[in-house]
């Protein structure tokens, strides 16, 4: 798994590319979130559509991102689920949490609503 | 067909090859592409319980996962070293009320719904065994 970061406006884009499978790697994506709290951006779009395979280690990580940035008046919003990711938000209700978009400027945009 | 079985370590980095091995009996079944990661996923959740309930992720302790392909249906078998009940492990429903925020345990409520048929036992020498069929169209 590889994570880029980058600023979009006042919004941080993280995307996660390759296998999310749990292990060390997704301390990383935990960090990512605090990381962005800490530089004072509460702000995330987290872009999955290079995601290869994800299981419930993933939902876990961004579950606990969608908490550190509420927390921080924020939110964390998701881009490009790919169609089997889709299906795991919704087989353990996430879907109903999270704000999912296809199109990257249209999720910037809803930052501002 | 009669089973295989492959032994691991209860170690994450055995995850990925893990994985890749189920798609590739999965392949190798004529289950159609688009559904491969889908059955990885359900098997690869039931191998991270065995390890970490079964084992306590004790590297030392052992998962196996055997396989037979019937003309209709994969049977995996995942067994572990201890004794688990899914339920009393758990200790709360990961997809309802205040625990949806949860970090964690959400496995088995994937893996049942990716599968369809799920069903915890024990071998017969009393240790978790965990028994997951996919069909094949």
């Amino acid at each position: 798994m590889k994570i880029k970061e980058e600023m979009k406006g006042d919004v941080v884009v993280i995307g996660l590319s390759g296998k999310v499978i749990g292990g060390p790697e997704l301390v990383e994506v935990k960090d990512a979130f605090q990381k962005a709290v800490d530089q004072g951006h509460s702000k995330v779009l987290l872009d999955l559509g290079k995601v290869s395979w994800m299981d419930s280690s993933g939902l876990g990580v961004i579950v606990s991102g969608h908490t550190t940035l509420s927390r921080a008046g924020g939110a964390l919003k998701i881009l490009n689920a790919t169609k089997k990711i889709h299906e795991l938000f919704i087989i353990t209700k996430l879907i109903t949490i999270f704000d999912t978009y296809t199109d990257e400027q249209e999720a910037l945009k809803s930052f501002g609503d | 067909m009669l089973p295989i079985e492959i032994r691991f370590p209860s170690d994450p980095s055995v995850l990925e090859p893990v994985q890749q091995i189920i798609e590739a009996v999965g392949r190798s079944a004529d289950v159609e592409e688009d559904e491969l990661s889908s059955l990885s996923v359900a098997v690869v959740e039931l191998v991270k319980n065995a390890m970490e309930h079964g084992n306590g992720n004790d590297p030392d302790k052992m998962v196996t996962v055997s396989f037979s392909i019937f003309p209709n249906r994969i049977r995996f078998l995942i067994d572990d070293e201890g004794t688990w009940e899914p339920e009393k492990a758990l200790g709360f429903n990961p997809g309802e009320g205040d625990e949806l925020l949860s970090t964690r345990g959400r496995g088995i409520l994937i893996s049942r719904n990716l599968a369809k048929w799920v069903e915890f036992g024990l071998t017969p020498e009393g240790k978790t065994r965990v028994t997951l069929i996919w069909p094949i169209a």
